[in-house]
């Protein structure tokens, strides 16, 4: 297989020739713009000087807030990978004038407002096929583009809780829980990816473009037939079990030696037990007959849980992984963020990925999470830094639409595209003493720099 | 109008889910999806929860939603027979899908190498645990286990408590779409490069532990930006995306301020004028005093009722989130509306509700397609007419065990 971008020839991906237009904010349809960039599609992010984008506004940053922050926010490069950055004020006639040019030579507009917003714009599926016929239009909502909830502004865990998912997740007797991440986000942008493929696959054969209605909420929805099928055939609503598994024990999440170090392990057969008994030298488990077996297992999990806890806790969580492993058994480490920039298997396989920011940032080359494909004939382009805000206005204004050194400074002038909010109003994060207080961050580093170069030093290097 | 991926034509290998639900996905939306199985059925025939509890080899709801809208054969890889059938059908196929671990196919000759000089055009996916490559390439898993080494879990639950994951197969699941994506991408090279009799074919490599560590937000970056490590829910509640406890359930009271919205109108949507203080008045005072915050929010809440103050906060446009159980959101009036749940009929399970589209397509709308293949149901079909097998030699295949 090609191993990467990094050797031989620099890779133009798969969708060399595809251009989008987005109009995303946050994760929803950035996340899933980058991967399509990843591989090769011209993205042309749009934003607005005057309605900050919060991911520039309210992120990580590396030092103090000051000066240009928002072209220094970790969520706003996370998320945008490998785009061009431009600014138009849609309020402004001009700025919605540059906006349908911009689609009329374009392949896809993508965008994650709701549907009233899009509608005041006049910039809905039947506006854009007027412009550009076979133009693909994608919309992101939380609940869909049309219905009684379609203008209902939703966050990530809002749409995992009208889905079910949060329903079933979450400690045995207690509430459900949500990942502390917008997690359907992802779901919705992973489904996006998939649904612009299947439109421009669809292009190819028929000419044809078309609108692509994605509601987050059932995408979510789509991926938990454990829950809702369960309930519709056979009238079940799932219990909230925690780590349990309705079939496999034991199964679960152990602590390990050292300070909130777990490890999880999933024994599926009577291979597994027996493997987990020999790593952890107890014979008289694997001999009990009431263990030998699945049914047997799942009737004692309580009992198992309670004695994997102390059985694990003497070990480090990765000597235990690797033994268990070599016995054949499910385990792994519960990697924080951490170990999981440092894990060796995903540094082997290049995961994390080092990106070079704009001089003017002061920000040192930093890895950022890849993609979870190789593609070996045709693997994704090498990482370029999101945009700083309006960076790419020059060559997106004069180059591709065509105009003058004069137009662009007019815009300027009137205030139609910018390259600084005009009103930056930072979200100030409590100090990390105060964070590691309130439990929000485990510790913190003094000489994470360091590391974090040695491990992945910049492209040039 | 022809269905989006009409045309696309898909060997599926795939078993339990992750691979599945790739494969699900291009049926859906007009894929010819030909599922092979060993003569004893895939695993995932055997994946509960099962129509009435009772298990059987069409009977597990699971299988039967993963494995809609496909055909199916059966066939024994391990045998030379089994091999020259599977190969005889590559030329004719765009994209063959398979989530074994990555030693099985190549001890059966089936590595890439071999069957790309047999099909060069042929997008092979192989979805796995960890990859292709690397010191965890052999590794075992379960979805727990793509959460814990994916960084997910690490950050999920209770900040004093033991790390917790998604009930179910979340990992395997959006492994499944990013492998479905990942499939059209190289289709789509195909396709441009010639299509199946002449494009470039290629070999894609997903991990669904890369599918789960892709998706983390900050987390990382909280690290190479500042050195912290995030941990789980901080120990208080005031956030204001924080999950609260109401009359009759849980509700999400996120206000979503900005565009308009301010504190005062959402402490006035509330009637708490004790929050109309400077203490969490902007977004950097809410965090200094969350827990403060949280007391007040939680201690309201509890006499409230979701979906009263559900649609009532997007009234005002504040963009609050509910809680819904299954039966909740089978009834929901905006899934209902979008028509979300598709009516199958199918042999074993009946008539009976399942998820449908994941999005929707105007000119080529997804589709649930014909119940789940029983096992070996197409054989004769496929074996006999795209093969022209005769009923003799599919009786001698049969009594040998190869199909």
């Amino acid at each position: 297989m090609a191993t990467s971008a990094q050797g031989g020839k620099r890779s133009r991906g798969p969708l060399e020739g595809v251009r989008i237009i987005e109009m995303g904010q946050l994760i929803a349809i950035p996340f899933a713009m980058k991967l399509l960039a990843d591989m090769g599609a011209q993205v042309i992010r749009l934003e607005s000087t005057r309605r900050l984008e919060s991911y520039r506004s309210d992120s990580v940053y590396q030092n103090e807030i000051h000066g240009e922050f928002w072209n220094r926010g970790a969520n706003f490069y996370e998320q945008n990978r490998n785009k061009m950055g431009i600014t138009l004020d849609l309020g402004n006639s001009d700025g919605l004038a540059i906006l349908r040019r911009l689609i009329a030579v374009s392949d896809v507009f993508a965008e994650n407002f709701t549907p009233r917003v899009i509608r005041n714009f006049g910039l809905e599926y039947a506006d854009l096929r007027r412009i550009k016929p076979d133009i693909i239009m994608v919309s992101s909502t939380g609940y869909g583009f049309d219905g009684p909830w379609a203008n209902f502004g939703a966050t990530g865990p809002a749409t995992e809780g009208a889905s079910g998912l949060a329903y079933a997740t979450g400690y045995a007797g207690g509430p459900p829980v949500m990942a502390e991440i917008p997690y359907v986000d992802y779901t919705a942008g992973e489904h996006t990816v998939f649904a612009v493929m299947t439109a421009l696959i669809s292009r190819l054969s028929t000419g044809r473009g078309q609108f692509i209605d994605v509601s987050q909420a059932q995408t979510a929805a789509v991926t938990i037939p454990e829950v809702l099928l369960d309930f519709a055939a056979n009238g079940r609503a799932p219990e909230r079990l925690g780590n349990a598994d309705p079939t496999m024990a034991p199964h679960g999440c152990y602590p390990c030696r050292g300070e909130d170090r777990w490890i999880v392990i999933a024994v599926a057969g009577d291979d597994e037990w027996q493997g987990l008994c020999r790593v952890l030298g107890r014979a008289d488990w694997a001999d009990n007959p009431v263990l030998k077996d699945t049914l047997g297992r799942f009737q004692h999990r309580h009992e198992l849980d309670r004695m994997l806890e102390e059985g694990t806790a003497p070990w480090d969580a990765r000597e235990l992984m690797e033994a268990l492993q070599a016995e054949g058994v499910p385990a792994g480490v519960v990697l924080d963020s951490k170990d999981l920039l440092f894990d060796p298997h995903l540094r082997e396989r290049r995961f994390h990925e080092v990106v070079s920011h704009h001089p003017s940032t002061k920000m040192p080359p930093l890895p950022y999470a890849g993609r979870p494909w190789k593609l070996s004939a045709t693997p994704a382009v090498p990482p370029k830094a999101a945009p700083l805000m309006g960076e790419h206005n020059e060559f997106v204004f004069k180059d591709l639409l065509g105009m003058s050194d004069a137009d662009v400074a007019k815009l300027e002038e009137e205030g139609v595209i910018g390259y600084a909010p005009d009103d930056p109003r930072p979200v100030q994060r409590p100090s990390l003493d105060e964070q590691v207080r309130q439990g929000r961050m485990l510790r913190y580093e003094t000489d994470f720099q360091s590391k974090v170069a040695e491990a992945y030093p910049s492209p040039g290097e | 109008m022809a269905a989006a991926l009409e045309g696309v034509s898909v060997l599926d290998l795939t078993h339990c889910i992750a691979g599945p639900y790739c494969t699900k996905l291009l049926a859906g939306f007009g894929a010819d999806v030909l599922k092979i199985e060993p003569p004893e059925g895939e695993k995932g025939r055997r994946m509960a929860p099962f129509f009435g509890d009772e298990p059987g080899p069409d009977s597990s709801l699971p299988f039967a939603y993963l494995n809609s809208g496909k055909r199916g054969i059966t066939l024994n890889l391990k045998s030379t027979e089994g091999r020259d059938i599977l190969f005889s059908l590559l030329p004719e196929v765009d994209v063959l899908v398979e989530n074994f671990s990555p030693r099985v196919l190549p001890s059966l000759g089936l590595d890439y190498e071999t069957i790309s000089e047999v099909a060069p055009h042929l997008v092979m996916v192989s979805i796995s645990n960890f990859g292709q490559t690397g010191p965890y390439r052999d590794y075992k898993a379960a979805d727990i286990v793509e959460y814990a080494l994916g960084g997910l879990m690490y950050i999920f639950g209770a900040y004093d408590r033991e790390p917790l994951k998604h009930a179910f197969n979340q990992a395997q699941f959006k492994a499944g779409t990013d492998a479905a994506s990942a499939t059209l991408m190289a289709v789509y090279h195909q396709r441009t490069t010639g299509g199946r009799g002449s494009g470039q074919g290629q070999h894609v490599d997903v991990s669904i532990q890369e599918a789960v560590a892709s998706g983390l937000r900050d987390v990382v970056n909280n690290y190479t930006y500042t050195g912290a490590i995030r941990r789980r829910q901080p120990n208080h509640s005031g956030d204001l995306q924080r999950l609260r406890a109401t009359a009759d359930g849980f509700l999400l009271p996120n206000p979503g301020l900005g565009g308009g919205l301010n504190w005062d109108s959402f402490t006035e949507f509330l009637d708490l004028p004790e929050l109309d203080d400077d203490r969490f008045r902007t977004p950097s005072a809410r965090l200094v005093n969350a827990e403060e915050l949280g007391r007040i929010l939680d201690e309201y809440f509890i006499h409230q009722n979701k979906y009263e103050r559900f649609y009532g906060s997007h009234q005002r446009r504040f963009i609050f989130g509910v809680i819904q159980s299954p039966e909740e959101v089978l009834e929901d009036p905006q899934f209902g509306h979008r028509e979300f749940f598709a009516n199958a009929d199918h042999p074993v399970l009946g008539k009976v509700k399942f998820p449908g589209a994941p999005f929707k397509m105007e000119e080529t709308p997804w589709q649930l397609g014909n119940s789940a293949p029983t096992l070996g149901q197409d054989n004769g079909k496929i074996l006999g007419e795209r093969l022209g097998l005769s009923l003799e030699q599919l009786g001698a295949l049969r009594s040998q065990g190869i199909i």
